[in-house]
């Protein structure tokens, strides 16, 4: 497998929103409008290829009964570094994501990607990984965003393409969310069946 | 790895002094970052909501009816107050409000800064009450603050009444604490 097809396959195959369904949490409630979808996959993203690369560098020294304990001490490290940096140096968006940012702790992605993938490969095929999934998921993030905010106030990444007078708000609240990711994963399949 | 009492207490007494050692450490560096981006965030909405001053009012702060007060002043002369207030009858619950006032208690501007209301609706708040030239334009404006539901003058934010109601009560409060201090001292 080389590092391009791993990349790959996190993004298309193994797409954490579209095929795996996981993570569904950060997914529904920061998409909200295309920019915190974004937010909220780069910070996912970030935290994925950090404890991709951790936990697939100590695998071998970590007994194997205590090892979900030692991953969760891992990506609970990275994610607390992450939220300090956002502190200091984004403030702002800090404050739009709120309690999601700590939430990245239980997300499945990252504890299902370091059982799955990087307690059994290297640690750069385990960074590709990282990445691969976490650009798949903001992607995904950023797409749901986007169309969210886009029938629910007219505008896309804040740029107004309609009156917000013709939007539907129903999408910016939590059903839109459902209504929206179900549409976007039938899509999905139908293109990706065809492919 | 094989799992004896040996290598588990090891390997998670091990995993725990690396992770609590890089949280220390960065800890340490955004320590001063952290507190600089919040005094700097609310040196900015004070600025925002008030006409010019020279002094620093973070600096002046203090507390009347349970509210903080930011009074500025331009060489040594007051100009304003900025109260940082609050509701408890949002939609969401709890929102905050820093609202500026002139000497003579007028609203010179207000910035909402943290709130949980349903965007679209009651998040609108942010600047529904500022938009200058409709019936809802609150700067100038002073108390008592009432949304025309209430029997005031002031629109109520379109379908979402109940937080209208609820920054007209945090207005009020603020505007109140504002009156009080300047009698007080």
């Amino acid at each position: 497998m080389n590092a391009l097809r791993i990349i790959f396959d996190g993004i298309v195959k193994r797409n954490p929103t579209f095929v795996l369904i996981l993570g569904m949490c950060p997914t529904l409630g920061t998409t909200s409008s295309a920019m915190t979808g974004m937010s909220m996959g780069l910070a996912t993203l970030f935290v994925l290829m950090c404890s991709n690369m951790a936990i697939s560098a100590i695998k071998n020294i970590v007994p194997d009964k205590v090892r979900i304990p030692v991953y969760i001490v891992v990506i609970a490290s990275f994610v607390t570094i992450l939220q300090m940096l956002m502190q200091a140096y984004v403030p702002a968006l800090y404050a739009s994501l709120g309690i999601f940012i700590p939430l990245i702790v239980v997300n499945c992605i990252l504890l299902g990607r370091a059982e799955a993938f990087a307690s059994k490969n290297t640690v750069f095929a385990s960074l590709c990984d990282g990445l691969g999934v976490g650009v798949g998921f903001t992607l995904a993030l950023t797409l749901l965003g986007a169309v969210r905010e886009l029938l629910g106030t007219g505008a896309v990444f804040g740029l107004q393409l309609y009156s917000a007078d013709f939007g539907a708000l129903l999408f910016v609240l939590a059903p839109g969310a459902f209504i929206v990711l179900g549409l976007l994963i039938a899509l999905y399949n139908r293109l990706y069946s065809h492919a | 790895m094989k799992s004896t009492l040996l290598t588990m207490t090891a390997g998670l007494c091990g995993i725990a002094l690396v992770a609590g050692a890089a949280l220390a450490g960065v800890n340490i560096l955004t320590e001063e970052p952290i507190a600089e981006a919040q005094a700097s965030a609310r040196r900015q909405a004070i600025a925002e909501v008030l006409p010019q001053f020279d002094n620093n009012p973070a600096d002046e702060a203090f507390e009347q009816d349970g509210l903080t007060l930011f009074p500025a002043k331009m060489s040594g002369t007051d100009v304003g107050m900025a109260v940082e207030t609050y509701s408890d009858n949002g939609f969401s619950g709890r929102f905050t409000i820093l609202a500026g006032f002139d000497t003579e208690g007028r609203l010179t501007g207000y910035r909402v800064l943290s709130h949980a209301e349903t965007p679209g609706l009651g998040a609108r708040m942010s600047d529904w009450f500022s938009e200058s030239g409709t019936s809802h334009d609150l700067i100038g404006h002073t108390t008592p603050f009432g949304v025309r539901a209430d029997g005031g003058d002031i629109d109520a934010i379109t379908g979402a009444t109940i937080t209208s109601r609820a920054f007209m009560e945090a207005l009020n409060k603020a505007a109140e604490a504002c009156a009080n201090s300047t009698t007080d001292r």
